[in-house]
């Protein structure tokens, strides 16, 4: 009795999921529009995809829906749930509350030993299917191997003939204890790998999650930026049309000139706008044909001088000190005020070092009577050539 | 006329005033030309009738280093005469500054166009300081550039001589914003060091393309400092809380460079880094600057004629397309009635219908 009316089901008649009902049945208003429990247990389980949006399947429309145990339907109970036992059998969650409460009890319908909270809410139409997905997911659990983790093609795909070998079995209950034997030895084999395989599987849909965030994010500042760009305009048009009212009424211009001149102004701001509008979005453009002009000129490495100034510091060295009352009172400056500032009495040791040996490799001066005061010995950039060099 | 009169007339046959193009507390700039070549060319006059003391400080300080001075990266000054009572300054003329090229929100800076700015900078300010010329008024306002991309260093208003034995100097100087610690402070013995902070803040401002250190008043200015870079501690700069200015404005914590530098390579903030240490004496030398890394690391920096430009047209839209469209109406001629009075009425009752049509 009770298969003859699952098997009615799964003739496709119009079934719906209930997340996705809008309330377009309007036959029958009083059928709830959420799925509520009877009792305060909370089902768990059932199929979930990652993001938590499969929902729960349930029949609303049929007032064939009915408990296989106790024969209640909808027509006498508009809030009936049937939920899904592990043997794969549906009950209404009053059955459950009245058999399981009290433990452990056999199945009605197959005798197997049933738990309460074994029961999970149904997802798809057609029980072997919801079967089938579960026996997957756990299989996928443990045997969650890739590509990568094999040397070769082939041995991948013997890795995968033996995963469907397994679900096989499983779902269709063949050699039960000989497979599941094979599952605990895979495990106790693989235990790190597939730790692993979970974790790296989390960081990719984390990944994904924080993608999915921030092209929401920038599509939301994109729509607002939009909305306020077309508010701008829309204020700019109104008080321009509000100037050119103004402008006709005070003014003894033409007034074809006037509002000439007007529109010919918004028509410039307009433009004006895009093209900034347009800059500032096509700066990636302009990076690129930046890039393209440098093959043009070459840029050159860094030189840290253009001429040889420094060359004739070889020609005398500096002591660490001198007897020189500067370095006395630096010496004498107790709270160190002086150093504090960045005073150093050896830059003033060095001035004077170098105002005193600056010069006395350079030629003798000739040449003035051009008229112009020029040094023979500066190069273009003004620096001092050494005769040596 | 004695001989140094004629010198002075001969001198200012050579140069052509052509427009004014900016006037300042003590100045007026002018654009001009030099009469052979017709090379272009800046001449600043100086007003000196105002002021009771005869010439302004700034404008002695600003010729006695520039005649001084002739490299590729300071600006030069061709010449000096004086016409009536003024004294004009002959300089090269350069028609944009790194102020105006941080601000153009149109151009994009490419890691190696700062680089350049930055090594021409400091190639300027070491040559300042190895003839003992502290600039004192380092900010990109005052970095010239040139048509060819060439950065000048300019306003030597403020410049002094330094490594003097001992003589104090004034802690009024350099804009605040890129004005070093010591000096707010109130130092009165400082070094080249004032300059290099300048640098740093400038570099900074290149990468981020506003001020970095922006602070209000002086006190403001040294909290906004160890805001962004940490209160110094006494191991990190010996003896500042005895300085003659010194005031506690609060501890901060140092957040780290990269938290607000983003993009910048690790040379890069080492570089800055160096910039804007608090001892004076541990900071990085001009000459120091230009052999640190950063210069040599890939890539290298931008050719001086490929750096980004300010683009000083403007395009304006043609009008005529306008016009043209509105006389199409054929309302042109009823509205122009020779009458003055019955015009400006029949205007009035006649726009909405103008409005409507064009509209429409």
């Amino acid at each position: 009795m009770a298969t003859t009316r699952a098997g009615g089901w799964l003739q496709g008649r119009t079934v719906r999921k209930g997340g996705a009902l809008s309330s377009t049945n309007a036959t029958r208003s009083s059928t709830p529009q959420q799925v509520q429990s009877t009792s305060s247990t909370i089902y768990g389980g059932g199929v979930k995809d990652p993001s938590g949006r499969t929902a729960e399947f349930f029949v609303r429309q049929s007032m064939d829906d009915q408990c296989p145990v106790c024969k209640s339907d909808r027509y006498l109970n508009p809030k009936l749930r049937l939920l899904v036992s592990s043997c794969y059998h549906k009950m209404c969650e009053s059955c459950i509350d009245r058999l399981f409460t009290l433990g452990p009890a056999p199945c009605p319908i197959c005798n197997k030993t049933l738990r309460k909270l074994a029961f999970t809410p149904q997802t798809f139409e057609d029980l072997t299917v919801e079967k089938e997905v579960a026996v997957r997911r756990r299989i996928a659990k443990n045997f969650n191997k890739r590509r990568e983790d094999f040397p070769d093609l082939r041995g991948f795909n013997d890795y995968l003939e033996t995963v469907e070998e397994i679900t096989f079995n499983l779902i269709n209950e063949i050699d039960l204890p000989e497979t599941e034997a094979r599952i605990q030895k895979y495990k106790a084999e693989n235990a790190a790998l597939t730790e692993l395989n979970v974790q790296r599987e989390e960081a990719y849909v984390r990944a994904l999650r924080e993608q999915e965030d921030q092209e929401r994010r920038e599509r939301e500042t994109r729509a607002f930026e939009l909305q306020r760009e077309e508010e701008e305009e829309r204020l700019l048009r109104e008080s321009d049309k509000r100037s050119i009212i103004d402008k006709l009424e005070t003014s003894d211009k033409d007034a074809l000139k006037v509002i000439a001149k007007a529109k010919a102004q918004a028509l410039k701001r307009s433009t004006a706008r895009n093209a900034s509008n347009s800059t500032a979005q096509s700066s990636a453009l302009l990076l690129r044909s930046r890039a393209a002009q440098s093959n043009i000129v070459p840029d050159v490495p860094h030189a840290p001088f253009n001429d040889e100034y420094h060359a004739y510091e070889s020609m005398f060295s500096l002591k660490s000190t001198y007897n020189d009352f500067m370095s006395d009172a630096v010496r004498k400056d107790r709270e160190g005020i002086m150093r504090a500032g960045g005073y150093m009495v050896e830059e003033a040791w060095e001035r004077a070092i170098r105002c005193a040996v600056a010069g006395l490799d350079l030629s003798p001066l000739v040449g003035l009577d051009d008229g112009i005061p020029r040094l023979p010995g500066l190069d273009d950039s003004g620096d001092v050539v050494m005769a040596s060099a | 006329m004695d001989a140094v009169e004629q010198e002075n007339s001969e001198r200012q046959k050579k140069w052509l005033k052509d427009k004014k193009i900016g006037e300042g507390t003590y100045a007026v700039v002018y654009q001009g030309r030099e009469a052979g070549t017709n090379r272009k060319i800046a001449i600043k006059k100086i007003k000196v009738g105002q002021f009771k003391d005869g010439l302004d400080m700034s404008a002695i300080r600003e010729v006695k280093f520039l005649r001084e001075l002739k490299h590729k990266n300071v600006i030069e000054l061709l010449d000096v005469f004086s016409a009536k009572t003024n004294l004009n300054l002959v300089l090269e003329f350069l028609d944009s500054d790194l102020e105006m090229i941080i601000k153009d929100r149109s151009l994009v800076f490419l890691p190696s166009d700062i680089k350049s700015w930055v090594a021409m900078t400091f190639r300027g300010l070491e040559f300042c300081h190895r003839n003992w010329i502290l600039h004192r008024d380092l900010k990109p306002n005052n970095l010239l550039i040139a048509s060819d991309g060439h950065l000048k260093l300019a306003d030597f208003g403020l410049a002094r001589e330094y490594a003097d034995p001992g003589y104090k100097m004034t802690h009024e100087v350099i804009t605040r914003w890129y004005r070093p610690p010591e000096l707010l402070y109130g130092a009165k013995y400082y070094g080249s060091a004032v300059d290099i902070w300048s640098v740093g803040c400038i570099f900074a401002e290149l990468m981020l393309r506003i001020p970095y250190l922006p602070g209000g008043s002086d006190i403001d200015q040294l909290k906004t400092i160890f805001r962004a870079l940490g209160s110094p501690t006494e191991e990190e700069w010996p003896g500042h809380t005895k300085l003659p200015n010194y005031v506690t404005v609060g501890q901060f914590p140092k957040p780290p460079l990269r938290d607000l530098f983003t993009a910048a390579s690790a040379d890069a903030l080492n570089l800055l880094n160096k910039c804007l240490i608090y001892e004076p004496r541990k900071r990085i030398t001009a000459k120091e600057a230009l052999h640190h890394p950063y210069f040599f690391a890939l890539p290298y920096p931008t050719h001086p004629s490929k750096l980004p430009k300010c683009s000083t047209k403007q395009d304006t839209p043609p009008l005529g397309e306008m016009d043209g469209n509105l006389n199409g109406k054929g309302r042109k001629r009823k509205l122009s009635s020779p009458d003055g009075k019955v015009r400006s009425i029949a205007r009035k009752l006649d726009f909405g219908q103008v409005v409507a049509g064009s509209d429409g």
